[in-house]
C-alpha cells in the first residue's frame, strides 16, 4: 500500500517531535497541538439566552488561553453541536463526540435532567465531561464528571435571609415552577430557613416553566396578602411572574434568583426589574478581581454586552480543561486528562477572585446580593427606605 | 369574594385571547376545510412585526397593532397560495394540506426564532396603554379591557359578515363545495384569498394583544395559543363564531379557576379532557350545526 | 489506513441516525396501518408512549432482558389500540383525526402526573442498549409482515374500505371489522416502535411522545407515499436523514430547509415518493405520469373517481 513512500513523512515527524521535545518553552511536556472540546450548545430553545452566554464565555476563554500562551504553543478548539436543551439531541451529540477520536473532553448542559441523562453515557464511554450550567447538587462524579456551576441554592438562602433581616416581613408567598425539580430543591431550604425566623409561609403558587400568561398566578399570590414574594422559576417564567406582579400593582419587595442576572433581562424587563434583589455568582462591577476585570473588558469588546454569571461559568470551564492539559506530559488522552482534572484543587486563573474545586464541584466563597439599577447596572442591594 | 371576581376577570381576558385565536383557526377549518398547523405562527409573527413597528419605528399603539394584524393577514394569504392552492387543484384532501401546513409551521417558527434571536422579547412600556382602572378594590389594567372589547367586536363583526352578508354566504358556499359555489356565480379564488386574510388577521390580533399582556413575543406565543384555540373551536362548534368565542372565554375562565382553587397541575388536563369529551360525545360542539358529508 | 479509519469514524458517528431512521419507520408503519384502511389517526403516538414507558419501566424494575420485554410493549400497544378503536371508530373521519390529536395531548398530561411509572416531568433514563442488528432484524420482520398483509385478503379488503366505505360494505366487507384489525396492527407496531425509540434515545420524557413526533411520522408517511408500505419506510428514512444532512450543510437554517423540502415534495409529488400508481403508469405508458393521472380516458386501476 505504498509504505515506502510514507516512510519519509514519518521520519520527518519523528525528528520534528524530538526537536520540539528539547525546546525549553515546552518544559512542562504537553505535546503541542490543537485539543478539541466537544461542546453541546443550547443556543436555541427555551433557555437560549443563558445558553448563548455560556457559549460566548467559552469562546473568549479559547482566545485568552491562546494569546496568553497558557499551554504554550497548544490551543484548544471548541466543536459545538446544538441540542436545543433537548435530552435526546444531547445524547446523540455526545455519542458523536465520543466517536470522534480527536475530542478529549466534552462540555454540556444547563438543565439538570439532561445532565443526568448524559452521565451514564459518559461513564460508559470514559470521556471527561464538564458541566457548565446545571444547577442540581450531586452531579459531579470524578474522575469523569465535573461541574463548573456555582451552585445557586445556598446563595438563594443567604439572599433571602439578608433581605428579610432588612425589611422584616411577617408573611412570605412563594412562586414556584412546579415542574422543575432543581427549583423545588432550592426553595425548600430557603422556606425552612425563613420559617425558622418566624416568617410564615402565606402560600406557594405553582406555575409551569412553559407558561406564558402569569396574570392568574400573580393575582393568586397577591390574594395571599404577603409582605414579600420569592420567585423560584426559570428565566421566562420568573420574568413573566415578576412583570405580572408589578403590572397588577404589587409594590412590596420581590426576591428574585440568579436567572435575572443577564443583561438581556434588563433590556427585556426595563423598569420592572429595577430594585429586585437576587444573588449573582459573578458580578462585572462589584468586588471584581484583576483577572475578573480583564475578563469583563475583553468580553465587552468582543460581544458588546457585559458578561454575566453564565458567561463566567462557560469561561472557567475552558480554563479548567486547559489547567488539566497543562499538567500532562506528552500527548493527552481522555484517561490522562481525567486523572489530571481529578487532581486539580485551586484554579490558576479565575474571574471570581478565588475559586476552588471540591469533589468535582467548583465553588466560590461569599454571596453577592445585587439588583438592577435604573440605568441598567448591577449594584449592591440596599434596603428601600 | 374579591379574589373570585378578580380571577374571573383574568379568566375572561385570557379566554378572549383564546377566543380570538380560535376564530381565525375556525374560519380556516370551516371555510377552507384545512386543519392549519401554521395558524399559531401567524399570531407569533403579528406580535413580532407589531413590536418592530412600535420599538424601532416608534409607531403609536393603534398603528403598531394594525401593522401586526395586517402582516399576519398577508402571511396567511401567502401560506394559502403557496401551500394550499396547488393542492386544491388536485381535489379535496385534508391530508395533503395538513402536511404542507406543517411544513409552513416549521419554516415560519424557525424564522420567528431567528427574528427574535431565540429570545423572548417584550413590548417596552409606553408603547401600549398601561392605565390601571379599579373596579372597587379589583385592579383592572386597561389592556384587559381592550382585549375583551376586541374579542367582542371581532366576534360580532365576523358573525354579521358570515351570516348576514353576501360575502359571508359566498364564504359558506365555498366551504361547502367550491365547484358548486362557482356554478352559483361565486369566484372561489377571490373568496378563498379574502377568507385566508381575515383568518390570519384575526389570529394575528390575538397574537399582538397576547404578546403585549404576557410580555412574551417569541415563536412560543403562537404555540401556546394554538392548542387552546383548537380546543375552543372544537368545544364551541367550528362553524359558529359565537360558539367559538364563548368556548374560548369559558376555557380561559376554567383554566384560571382550576389553578386558583384546585391545582395548576390539573389545569391543562381538564382542558384536554373536556376537548376529548366533546369530540367523543358531541363533535359538533356546543353551537355547531349538524353536517352531512358524502359517503 | 486513514480512509478506513475515516469511514469507521463516520459510521460510528452516524449509526445513530440509521437507528433513528429504523425506529421512525416503525412509527410511520403504525400510522400507515390505519391510513391504509382509510383512517387518519395520530394515536400512534399514544401507543408509542404506552409501549415506551411501560417497556422501559418493566426492564428497569425487573432487570429482564430487553428482548423479552419488546413483545410486551407490542402487546400493550395492541390492547390500548383495541380500546381506542372501540371508542373512536364511531366518529366521522374529520373528528377522528382531531380526537386522536386530543388523545396525544391528554397522554402527555397523564404521563406528567404518574411519576412513579414515567419519571414525571423530568423523564427517565433508559439505559437499555438497542443494537443496530436487532433493529435491522425487526424492521425486516415488520416489512415481511406488511408485505404479506398487503397481498392477503385483509390487504385487499382494507384497500377497498379506504377507497369507498359504502361500496366496500356492499361487497360484503365489514368496514368496522377491517378498521378494528387495522387499529390493532397499528397499536402493536406503535407500541413496539415506542419502546425501540426509548432504547435509541436512552432518555424519554413527556415531550418525547408528543406533537412533534406525531407530525414527523405523518410527514414521513405522506412523503414516502401513503399507498404502499415500502414508501412509508423510505419516507421515514428520508425525513430522519434530512435534518442531519441540513445540520451538516447549513446549520443556521436547517429547520427552514426541512420545511421547504417537505413543502416542495408535497406540491410536486403529492402521492409521495413511492407511488404504485405512477410506477405502474410509467411502465405501461410512454407519456408523462402527471398527464396520465389527469387524463380520464386512461384507465387507472385502484382509483375511484
Amino acid at each position: 500500500m505504498g509504505n515506502s513512500v510514507r516512510l519519509g513523512p514519518w521520519v520527518f515527524a519523528t525528528l520534528a517531535a524530538f526537536a520540539f521535545q528539547t525546546t525549553p518553552a515546552l518544559a512542562q511536556g504537553l505535546t503541542p497541538g490543537e485539543y478539541k472540546i466537544g461542546f453541546i450548545t443550547e443556543n436555541t430553545g427555551p433557555i437560549a439566552q443563558a445558553g448563548q452566554s455560556f457559549w460566548a464565555g467559552a469562546q473568549l476563554a479559547v482566545e485568552d488561553i491562546k494569546s496568553s500562551k497558557y499551554i504554550g504553543a497548544s490551543s484548544i478548539v471548541l466543536e459545538p453541536k446544538e441540542s436545543g436543551s433537548d435530552a435526546a439531541r444531547s445524547i446523540q451529540a455526545m455519542n458523536q463526540f465520543i466517536a470522534d477520536r480527536s475530542v478529549i473532553a466534552t462540555a454540556c448542559c444547563i438543565l439538570s435532567p439532561v445532565a443526568g441523562s448524559l452521565k451514564p453515557v459518559v461513564l460508559a464511554a470514559k470521556v471527561p465531561l464538564v458541566i457548565y450550567g446545571a444547577t442540581a447538587a450531586g452531579l459531579p462524579q470524578p474522575p469523569w464528571i465535573y461541574s463548573m456551576t456555582i451552585l445557586p441554592g445556598p446563595k438563594d438562602t443567604a439572599t433571602a435571609l439578608l433581605v428579610s433581616d432588612a425589611i422584616k416581613p411577617k408573611t412570605a408567598a412563594y412562586i414556584l415552577a412546579a415542574d422543575n425539580d432543581a427549583f423545588k430543591g432550592r426553595m425548600a431550604p430557603t422556606q425552612k430557613a425563613l420559617e425558622a425566623k418566624g416568617i410564615a409561609t402565606a402560600g406557594v403558587v405553582s406555575v409551569l416553566t412553559k407558561d406564558t400568561d402569569f396574570t392568574a398566578a400573580a393575582t393568586q399570590a397577591m390574594g395571599l396578602k404577603p409582605d414579600v414574594v420569592l420567585v423560584y422559576a426559570t428565566q421566562q417564567a420568573a420574568a413573566g411572574a415578576i412583570s405580572a406582579l408589578r403590572d397588577r400593582g404589587f409594590t412590596k419587595t420581590i426576591i428574585g434568583n440568579d436567572v435575572l442576572g443577564p443583561e438581556a433581562i434588563y433590556k427585556k424587563m426595563g423598569a420592572t426589574v429595577v430594585g429586585i434583589p437576587f444573588p449573582v455568582g459573578f458580578s462585572d462591577t462589584i468586588g471584581v478581581s484583576a483577572q475578573g476585570k480583564s475578563f469583563v473588558n475583553a468580553y465587552k469588546a468582543k460581544f458588546n454586552v457585559s458578561p454575566d454569571s453564565y458567561s463566567a461559568q462557560g469561561y472557567q470551564m475552558v480554563w479548567f480543561v486547559a489547567q488539566g492539559l497543562k499538567s500532562i506530559s506528552g500527548t493527552p488522552t481522555r484517561e490522562s486528562l481525567s486523572a489530571a482534572l481529578e487532581k486539580l484543587e485551586k484554579f490558576d486563573h479565575n474571574v471570581y477572585g478565588g475559586e476552588f474545586m471540591k469533589d468535582g464541584q467548583a465553588q466560590t466563597t461569599g454571596t453577592i446580593v445585587v439588583n438592577w439599577s435604573a440605568d441598567g447596572k448591577l449594584v449592591p442591594w440596599t434596603a428601600p427606605k | 369574594m374579591d379574589l373570585f371576581f378578580e380571577q374571573l376577570i383574568n379568566g375572561v381576558a385570557l379566554g378572549s385571547l383564546y377566543a380570538l385565536f380560535g376564530l381565525g383557526f375556525g374560519i380556516v377549518f370551516a371555510t377552507l376545510g384545512i386543519l392549519n398547523a401554521a395558524q399559531g405562527t401567524y399570531a407569533s409573527w403579528a406580535a413580532i412585526v407589531a413590536l418592530a413597528a412600535a420599538d424601532q419605528y416608534k409607531l403609536p399603539f393603534i398603528p403598531a397593532l394594525l401593522t401586526g394584524v395586517v402582516a399576519a393577514g398577508v402571511i396567511a394569504l401567502l401560506v394559502d397560495q403557496v401551500a394550499f392552492q396547488p393542492l386544491r387543484r388536485r381535489g379535496k384532501d385534508m391530508l395533503g394540506a395538513l402536511i404542507t401546513s406543517i411544513a409552513c409551521w416549521i419554516i415560519l417558527d424557525s424564522l420567528a426564532g431567528t427574528a427574535t434571536g431565540h429570545n423572548s422579547l417584550s413590548f417596552p412600556r409606553g408603547t401600549y396603554p398601561s392605565t390601571m382602572y379599579h373596579l372597587g378594590t379589583i385592579p383592572l389594567p386597561v389592556m384587559q379591557i381592550i382585549t375583551i372589547a376586541a374579542m367582542v367586536a371581532v366576534t360580532v363583526g365576523l358573525h354579521v359578515l358570515i351570516r348576514h352578508s353576501r360575502f359571508g354566504a359566498a364564504m359558506r358556499a365555498v366551504g361547502w363545495d367550491q365547484t358548486a359555489a362557482s356554478l352559483g356565480g361565486v369566484n372561489p379564488r377571490y373568496v378563498v384569498i379574502i377568507t385566508a386574510f381575515i383568518a390570519g388577521s384575526t389570529s394575528g390580533l390575538a397574537g399582538v394583544l397576547g404578546g403585549i399582556t404576557t410580555h412574551n413575543v417569541s415563536f412560543m406565543l403562537g404555540e401556546g395559543l394554538m392548542l387552546k384555540g383548537f380546543a375552543a373551536v372544537v368545544v364551541g362548534g367550528y362553524d359558529d363564531v359565537r360558539g367559538t368565542a364563548l368556548a374560548g372565554v369559558a376555557l380561559g375562565v376554567l383554566e384560571v379557576m382550576t389553578s386558583q382553587y384546585l391545582s395548576s397541575g390539573l389545569r391543562d388536563g381538564i382542558t384536554y379532557a373536556l376537548l376529548l369529551g366533546f369530540l367523543l360525545l358531541r363533535p359538533r360542539g356546543l353551537f355547531g350545526s349538524l353536517t352531512y358529508s358524502r359517503a | 489506513m486513514n480512509a478506513m479509519q475515516g469511514i469507521l469514524d463516520f459510521w460510528a458517528a452516524y449509526r445513530s441516525t440509521l437507528a433513528f431512521a429504523i425506529v421512525n419507520s416503525f412509527l410511520a408503519l403504525s400510522t400507515y396501518a390505519v391510513l391504509s384502511a382509510g383512517i387518519l389517526s395520530f394515536a400512534t403516538v399514544t401507543y408509542a408512549a404506552f409501549g415506551g414507558f411501560l417497556g422501559a419501566r418493566l426492564v428497569l424494575a425487573t432487570g429482564f432482558d430487553p428482548m423479552l420485554t419488546l413483545p410486551a410493549a407490542a402487546l400493550a400497544g395492541a390492547v390500548l389500540s383495541y380500546l381506542v378503536a372501540l371508542i373512536f371508530l364511531r366518529l366521522e373521519s374529520h373528528w377522528m383525526a382531531l380526537a386522536s390529536l386530543a388523545l396525544i395531548l391528554i397522554t402527555r398530561v397523564i404521563v406528567i402526573n404518574i411519576p412513579v411509572v414515567t419519571g414525571g416531568v423530568n423523564g427517565m433514563s433508559v439505559p437499555l442498549p438497542v443494537s443496530l442488528e436487532l433493529l435491522a432484524v425487526l424492521i425486516a420482520l415488520a416489512a415481511l409482515v406488511f408485505w404479506r398483509l398487503s397481498v392477503s385478503w385483509y390487504g385487499i379488503a382494507a384497500q377497498s374500505v379506504r377507497e369507498d366505505t359504502a361500496v366496500a360494505s356492499s361487497l360484503g366487507i365489514a368496514p368496522r371489522k377491517i378498521q378494528t384489525i387495522a387499529f390493532v396492527i397499528s397499536g402493536a407496531v406503535g407500541g413496539l416502535g415506542g419502546m425501540l425509540l426509548a432504547g435509541a434515545l436512552q432518555f424519554i420524557s413527556p415531550d418525547t411522545y408528543f406533537v412533534n413526533i406525531a407530525f414527523t411520522m405523518i410527514a414521513g408517511v405522506v412523503l414516502g407515499g401513503s399507498y404502499h408500505w415500502t414508501g412509508v419506510i423510505i419516507g421515514a428514512a428520508v425525513f430522519t436523514a434530512l435534518p442531519v444532512i441540513a445540520q451538516a450543510i447549513i446549520p443556521e437554517f436547517q429547520d427552514v430547509a426541512n420545511g421547504i423540502v417537505l413543502l416542495l415534495i408535497m406540491i410536486f409529488l403529492p402521492r409521495g415518493l413511492v407511488d404504485p400508481l405512477s410506477i405502474r403508469l410509467r411502465k405501461n405508458f410512454q407519456i408523462p405520469v402527471a398527464r396520465a393521472i389527469e387524463d380520464p380516458s386512461i384507465s387507472k386501476p385502484g382509483v375511484v373517481k
